[in-house]
């Protein structure tokens, strides 16, 4: 299919010179050669180019410097939550681990006491769940109570 | 591939591995001078996507947040200044899209005739009024076309992004690409003309 040579060339000019090919540049070069008006074009175009590398658009330093602060302010938070965050986990490790080695002596412990004070199975059974699962629902109760202080101080510093 | 070229190819990659690097660290000694660094290339894509000089400069503070939050997702394949554009490209067609549930021609229209309003850089007075001339008629002409023909002029004759960084930044096909360059200077250079006519 024959397409008409100067919408090529135009779309060529839009390219700007330093994406076409060699051969692509070679034909751009003798279309403009032989046709004027695509040469007008061009010439056009390449001076609308000078003249938009010539306006003088520039950030001032004001925004600049607010831009650095904000950037290395939330750069401090940022780092101050995954502190945090850090802390939770080793927290969460290291009671996992403390339940995983106590919670055998602790059951012996209570079975014990139940044999001593006469009760059923099931009764210090349950004693002994009630204080297992204490602590993890007075830190989860504790965690609800501060989660949106957390967030607040953690994302957007309260002060 | 020559020597100078793969030497060239190689600097350019140690260097952007360096960014993606400091960007993983959070390093704020390189966010500073990538902010120095790039300053006037973002703001000036900025204001010419949004045509709102006040706007650009909202943008370009959150486009520096959120390249500092999502720093550890920058791919030192690619340029950084291609990933920094298309950055600022999504948090401003987010932010208009919420602002204003249209393309962002809605916003130029409502905004049409407003100048760039570039700042002086102190030449003579004749200089300054020529320049300022030639500036109003550039920002005018391109406030005058579609919004994405007039980001793909201004990446590709400003920013000087080739093709497929163009491409890159804008999410849109190479062909997509060469089209907008073509007929946003099909719609341009009349209405420069009839300007200085």
């Amino acid at each position: 299919m024959n397409r008409d040579p100067h919408q090529q060339a135009r779309e060529l000019i839009a390219c700007g010179s330093q994406g076409l090919t060699d051969s692509q540049q070679a034909w751009l070069h003798t279309h403009l050669d032989e046709c004027a008006s695509c040469r007008d074009y061009s010439q056009a175009a390449e001076q609308f180019v000078r003249s938009l590398r010539s306006v003088p658009v520039a950030a001032d330093r004001a925004l600049v410097r607010t831009t650095q602060m904000r950037v290395r302010l939330h750069a401090d938070q940022l780092r101050h939550r995954q502190e945090r965050m850090w802390l939770v986990w080793m927290s969460c490790i290291l009671v996992g681990l403390s339940a995983a080695i106590t919670t055998p002596f602790l059951w012996r412990g209570f079975e014990w006491l139940g044999r001593s004070a006469h009760v059923s199975n099931p009764v210090w059974q349950v004693g002994f769940m009630v204080f297992w699962i204490s602590p993890a629902l007075a830190a989860s109760l504790i965690f609800l109570a501060r989660g949106i202080h957390l967030t607040d101080a953690n994302g957007t510093s309260r002060g | 591939m020559n020597a100078a070229a793969c030497y060239f190819v190689n600097g350019m990659e140690s260097e952007t591995s360096a960014i993606a690097r400091g960007l993983r660290r959070r390093d704020p000694e390189l966010l500073d001078r990538l902010i120095e660094q790039y300053q006037h290339r973002l703001l000036r894509y900025l204001i010419y996507l949004t045509s709102n000089r006040e706007l650009a400069e909202d943008m370009f503070q959150e486009t520096w947040i959120r390249v500092l939050e999502r720093g550890h997702q920058y791919d030192p394949k690619y340029e950084f200044s291609t990933w920094l554009l298309s950055i600022a490209r999504h948090l401003t067609v987010d932010y208009l899209r919420r602002k204003k549930p249209a393309s962002l021609d809605g916003l130029l229209n409502e905004e049409e005739g407003a100048s760039l309003d570039p700042p002086d850089l102190r030449p003579s007075a004749l200089q300054l009024i020529a320049r300022q001339e030639q500036a109003e008629q550039i920002s005018a002409a391109l406030v005058g076309i579609a919004a994405e023909y007039r980001e793909a002029i201004v990446l590709r004759f400003q920013e000087g992004l080739a093709l497929d960084e163009i491409a890159a930044v804008t999410g849109a096909p190479l062909g997509t690409v060469k089209s907008r360059l073509y007929r946003g200077l099909n719609a341009l250079l009349p209405l420069l003309k009839g300007a200085q006519a």
